[in-house]
């Protein structure tokens, strides 16, 4: 295990160089750039090209990643023009933001984890809910609506479904609030309201391929001979579906859940575009629009770190779940 | 908002791998597995449903230009005489009349059914493009990653979790500006093809891990079979032995997964247009048209209508069908 | 298995009921009135710059103004401040040497703001101008505030460190557009700028080289705004500016929330526009433009009392419009925001060719494409309406909808091939699309070019930029025509990139003429710059007009006293109130 453990990592931090490389170069290979933006209508090329040398962009590009990379590490000295010196972990000045890009991620990350925990919970609880009990009444009038509900979800549009539920809910009937984050700490009653919407359209679109895979997967384990065998021993019901079937089927809903969270933490873009919240994902696509390297690098260096890990915590929890799988 | 649309309904295949390999057990009528399969299959009802559902989407599709000459209007014609001053359609849900049978678009003015027909094209050609495309190379980084095992599956292995771990929709807001301005001439017009080809090169760069893994999974279970050794004392080739041998055993959960990844591709492809990055303008497009349709939700219901019921039906069509040809393609999993 | 399919088709009726039916659309009574002409006066009387500014009928003190947007206002050091989210919100904060008192329908007077008048031509030659002080001006912590700390900040705009901000005054002082080479602000900061003197405490001098008699107007700007020196905090100062105006920013979360309250040391009696009705001001960032105005729609909660800033979507016009409960809501003003299609002179340098695209020009499809008559209003002159002095013409009269055969017999055969360079997002894209199917008809060959959005501004800007055809909007920092034909069309400015004379216009004779006219008495002026416009449309016709953006707004039940800017036309805050 601790052998498994260390070689993940390992390749983690290989893969997380990898992207950090890749996404610096991609970068400086947009058209945008990101001086002109802050240049006024009467602009003057001579001033914009002192303002690039001060912020450093006529560096060489492996200066300006080892810089990065350092301060990241160890702090840096950015200049007047970015905001003095940036204390490690510095990832940096956007100014676009006007601030160092650690405030805008301390601000954004608890607003994606608050939207992408409680989604996921959801989800997942009526995915499998639903697919178990599915598999266990096959046939019945609920497997179907169950099953039609989940392919519903599935085959429709996030921005859809989310304007649809803004319309109805909140300028129509009135019963929930404009979206927006308010942090749990402070009154957790405005931070669950603030986000249900959000909530709701994320389980209701990803709950569904939870809901055909529990299903399935019930459906196979229950036909298979140990859970014959443990009802032929006379256990009951409840506990040969709940301890033998359920931990047997849950293998592979852990595999899809960690890459599906793992993903969605890296940017829930589109939900939070479509209700107004300021995470992650926009911030990130806010960056690249407006050409905001620093911010650009460390978003995307978080959400590549949200996948990486969540890859290894499935390969553990495998492990813990199923004693038949080995970690080498 | 899976990354990799592939990803989740392909892994969760590894769970059920066994099952799903056709060994051949049990061939007492002397059918073949495929046989098999076709014949389940052409049994369940959903799967008829859905199979002639998408038969239509094709040839419907298929035959945008012969509609278009029957039908006597062209996608890129504007009729702003039909809208009101505010540029909305004029008459009932949103401009439906003899002449245009789904109405107009608001503004524009460009007639909604011709658009969905050339749309339909657009999207369902992405779809199955990048659908093809990444199958085929995560079949064969998977196969060979599963089969040499050793240093090749390391280094394979390790490009699909970095593929993975870089975010898609951020990548792919940088890289469309990136080569649009790269490829053209400044004063050369971005084909329409263009840009559908930048848009399936990137589901190819993104798409194709999860097949990977999927195949890499079934190889590496295959690895020890007697077959493999049977054949690999025979001295065959490896060529021979990866898409002779051990490929005509996995081709199941490939087909459902690619099944299962075309739908995903169309969402996906009108989640870019969501961020801007999609198909652009005068191409007629599913997911832009939704996109854009999104906004008139109250004013001009119709609008969102037309193009949303019908690419919900197409999604969903192509969902059930998948289903349906993985109970087919497994035996167990009887219903 | 066929029941599947039937939930699936039942989930898909259910979207139907949802939509609902949709009533006949006949295209009757949505018709909107627009249009106003300005006046505009520089006050000479003392008293008319003085406080406390005429109270708003109706206005009561308390409540919390909420200002809905999608984006954050991009900066907040008065210094930094140009974007109109910004320009609107920095009056609440901070004061200039000069401000306009506007009643919302185009009646200007431009007054003193911090200084007694809007400043004393001292040779009138325009070179040397003098303002002297108000006495009791207070910073937020009790401060007085004297001509020193006005000079302050206006010496910190040399920072090269502060970007973003207007440029007029750090020009004019030194002489140069490399103001910053000319003074090193870091280098100096006990000293002051070139030509900029504070003989006393409430004395602010300005000397020039050449005449700017614009510099009322300039100093109008948020960039005139007074700072301590010990208050500078550089580049920070951007997210907690030092306020002088009658409210003060206590909190701000970037890109979330930006909350004003009462500045306590703010006097009523030295202000001649400012109100301070209610107890806060909130911007809320993060709602598209749809969401924002759905939001105010429903008006309920937080939303009675806000404003929906992104305007109302085109999409949702046919709702507001057709709403009549709506109608006490809605603000409906043209706005300064000029549209035109640029021709780039140096590619199409036949006169007929650029005449002709005038003749062809469809703007009524246009506008329609754009969103109708509360998006855009039509505009045949290079300057809009909102300028002082400005007249109608059309130097080719081609109705609404275009006239394509005179087009045709003024190209005389030609089939010009043109690309026309858009941005590739929506919008853009859309214009390209009307453009090309609207000037083909008159024997054209279009091409249309996408630009991906985020670079577009820049890349047209540059001298050697290889589109014939792109669109361009102008928004004047003042009402005068001096900011609107100079900028735009004297080529003596061309340069390699930032060019704001993106026809790259270059002609000796009308470079003349803006000598002769910017050297002479702004309210003189007003008369000139019409007959200006008029010949370089005839004359060399380096454009094409096409509209107006119209600002179409819709607040919440409660909210009182908006009003839309004439300078900038946004909605103005200095008059909002709480209705009880």
């Amino acid at each position: 295990m601790a052998r498994f453990l260390v070689r993940r990592v390992l390749s983690a931090t290989l893969t997380l160089f990898a992207v950090s490389v890749l996404s610096f170069l991609m970068f400086f290979a947009l058209p945008k750039d990101p001086v002109t933006g802050m240049c006024p209508k009467n602009c003057n090329a001579e001033r914009l090209e002192r303002v690039r040398q001060e912020l450093g962009l006529r560096d060489p590009l492996v200066d300006q990643y080892v810089g990065y990379m350092r301060g990241i590490v160890a702090g840096r000295d950015l200049g007047s023009a970015q905001g003095g010196h940036c204390a490690a972990p510095c990832l940096g000045y956007s100014y676009v933001n006007s601030e160092p890009v650690t405030s805008t991620l301390s601000r954004v990350l608890p607003v994606t984890l608050s939207i992408v925990i409680p989604a996921a919970v959801l989800w997942l609880a009526l995915g499998v809910g639903l697919g178990m009990i599915s598999a266990l009444r096959r046939g019945t009038a609920f497997d179907r609506l169950a099953i039609g509900f989940s392919l519903t979800g599935a085959s429709l549009q996030l921005y859809f479904v989310g304007a649809v539920l803004l319309i109805v809910f909140v300028y129509n009937l009135k019963v929930v609030p404009v979206q927006h984050y308010t942090s749990m700490l402070e009154n957790p009653a405005k931070w669950a309201s603030g986000l249900v919407l959000a909530w709701v359209a994320l389980a209701f679109l990803f709950s569904a391929i939870y809901a055909r895979l529990s299903r399935a997967q019930m459906l196979e384990t229950l036909s298979e001979d140990f859970i014959r065998t443990a009802r032929a021993k006379g256990l009951a019901k409840s506990q040969v579906y709940g301890r033998h079937a359920l931990r047997a089927a849950i293998t592979p809903i852990v595999t899809i859940a960690g890459l599906d969270i793992g993903g969605a933490l890296g940017g829930t873009v589109i939900t939070e575009t479509t209700f107004g919240i300021q995470g992650l994902g926009r911030t990130a696509v806010e960056a690249v629009r407006g050409g905001d390297l620093p911010t650009v690098m460390a978003t995307v260096l978080i959400s590549a770190a949200f996948i990486v890990v969540a890859n290894i915590v499935v390969d553990v929890l495998y492990a813990l779940i199923d004693p038949r799988v080995r970690l080498q | 908002m899976s990354l990799s649309p592939v990803d989740g309904v392909v892994l969760a295949e590894l769970g059920a791998a066994d099952s799903l390999v056709p060994v051949g057990a049990g061939d007492f009528v002397g059918r073949s597995p495929g046989q098999l399969a076709w014949a389940r299959l052409r049994r369940d009802r959903t799967a008829r449903v859905s199979g002639v559902a998408l038969v239509v989407f094709f040839v419907v599709a298929l035959a945008g230009p012969l509609i278009e000459k029957v039908y006597g209007v062209s996608p890129q014609a504007q009729f702003q005489d039909a809208l009101d001053s505010f540029g909305m359609p004029l008459g009932y849900a949103g401009g439906v009349s003899g002449s245009h049978w789904f109405g107009l678009e608001p503004h524009i003015g460009r007639d909604i059914f011709i658009r969905m027909i050339y749309g339909m094209r657009t999207s369902l050609f992405i779809a199955l493009a990048a659908a093809v495309i990444t199958t085929v190379i995560g079949v064969v980084a998977g196969i060979v990653a599963g089969y040499l095992g050793g240093w090749v599956d390391t280094v394979i292995t390790w490009v699909t979790d970095f593929a993975l771990a870089m975010p898609f929709l951020i990548t792919a807001l940088a890289i469309v500006p990136t080569v649009t301005l790269r490829f053209y001439g400044p004063r050369e017009a971005e084909p329409q093809s263009f840009r559908v080809i930048v848009l399936i090169v990137i589901f190819a760069l993104f798409g194709w891990t999860g097949t990977a893994r999927l195949v890499r999974g079934q190889v590496v279970s295959l690895r020890e079979r007697e077959f493999v050794e049977a054949a690999r004392a025979a001295g065959v080739g490896l060529g021979h032995m990866l898409f002779r041998q051990l490929l005509p055993n996995v081709w199941a959960p490939i087909l459902v997964a690619f099944s299962l990844a075309v739908p995903s591709y169309v969402t996906g492809e009108a989640a870019l247009s969501f961020l801007g990055i999609g198909i652009i303008e005068p191409t007629p497009d599913f997911g832009a048209m939704i996109f854009r349709s999104i906004a008139y939700l109250q004013t001009d219901p119709a609008y969102v209508f037309f193009p949303g019921i019908t690419i919900f039906a197409l999604v969903l069509a192509f969902n059930l069908f998948g289903d349906a040809l993985r109970d087919s393609l497994d035996p167990k999993s009887s219903r | 298995m066929r029941s599947r399919v039937a939930a699936a088709a039942g989930a898909a009726l259910a979207v139907v009921v949802l939509l609902g039916a949709c009533g006949k659309n006949t295209g009757q009574g949505n018709k909107v009135d627009n249009g106003r002409t300005p006046t505009g006066v520089i006050a000479t009387d003392p008293k008319d710059s003085m406080g406390p500014a005429a109270p708003v009928p109706g206005a009561a003190n308390g409540g919390t103004v909420t200002i809905i947007r999608q984006a954050k206002i991009s900066h907040l050091d008065p210094q930094r401040v140009y974007s109109f989210a910004g320009l609107m919100t920095a009056p609440l904060y901070s004061r200039s040497l000069t401000t306009w008192r506007d009643d919302g329908k185009g009646h200007l007077t431009l007054v003193g703001d911090t200084a007694e008048t809007p400043g004393k031509n001292v040779n009138n030659d325009c070179k040397t101008w003098e303002f002297k002080i108000k006495s009791g001006l207070k910073f937020e912590d009790g401060r007085a505030i004297t001509s020193k700390e006005i000079a302050y900040g206006i010496a910190r705009s040399f920072n090269p460190d502060l970007t973003s901000g207007p440029t007029y005054i750090q020009e004019w002082l030194a002489d140069t557009p490399q103001y910053d080479t000319k003074w090193d602000f870091k280098a100096n900061k006990t000293s002051l700028p070139p030509g900029l003197t504070t003989p006393d405490d409430k004395t602010l001098r300005f000397e020039f080289a050449k005449a700017h008699c614009d510099l009322p107007f300039a100093v109008s700007l948020p960039s005139t705004a007074p700072l301590p020196a010990d208050k500078d905090t550089g580049v920070n100062l951007d997210l907690q500016p030092f306020s002088s105006g009658p409210y003060k920013i206590t909190k701000n979360t970037v890109g979330v929330e930006l909350v004003l309250e009462r500045n306590t040391n703010w006097d009523p009696a030295t202000d001649p526009v400012r109100h301070q009705y209610p107890d806060k001001f909130v911007w809320s960032f993060g709602a598209d433009p749809e969401a924002g105005a759905n939001r105010v729609i429903s008006d309920s909660g937080a939303d009675q009392t806000a404003l929906a800033w992104n305007g109302i979507p085109s999409s949702l016009v046919s709702k507001v419009a057709g709403d009549q409960s709506l109608k006490g809501r809605t603000l409906l003003e043209p706005t300064p925001s000029a549209n035109r299609l640029t021709i780039n002179t140096q590619r199409v340098t036949d006169l007929t060719v650029r005449q002709a695209l005038n003749y062809a020009i469809d703007r009524d499809g246009l506008i329609k494409s754009l969103g109708g008559e509360t998006v855009a209003s039509p505009l045949t002159t290079l300057m809009p309406p909102s300028t002082l002095g400005w007249k109608q013409f059309d130097a080719y009269p081609a109705g609404k909808s275009g006239d394509i055969e005179k087009a045709k017999s003024v190209l005389a055969g030609k089939t010009p091939e043109l690309v026309l360079g858009v941005s590739d997002d929506k919008d853009g894209t859309e214009v390209g699309t009307q453009l090309k199917n609207n000037l083909e008809k008159a024997g054209f060959k279009i091409t249309v070019k996408t630009i991906p959005a985020d670079a577009k501004l820049d890349e047209t800007k540059k001298k050697n930029n290889p589109w014939d055809l792109y669109a361009d909007s102008w928004a004047a920092d003042w009402p005068s025509g001096a900011s609107i034909l100079p900028p735009l069309f004297d080529g003596r400015a061309i340069k390699a990139e930032g060019n704001s004379d993106t026809s790259f216009l270059n002609n000796d004779s009308i470079n003349a003429e803006f000598d002769r006219v910017l050297a002479m008495d702004p309210a003189a002026q007003a008369t000139e710059w019409p007959k200006l416009d008029e010949r370089i449309m005839k004359e060399l016709a380096p454009a094409v007009p096409l509209y107006v953006d119209v600002a179409y707004y819709l607040h919440g039940s409660k909210l009182g006293g908006l009003y839309v800017g004439s300078i900038f036309g946004y909605p103005a805050f200095t008059n909002a109130f709480v209705k009880p």
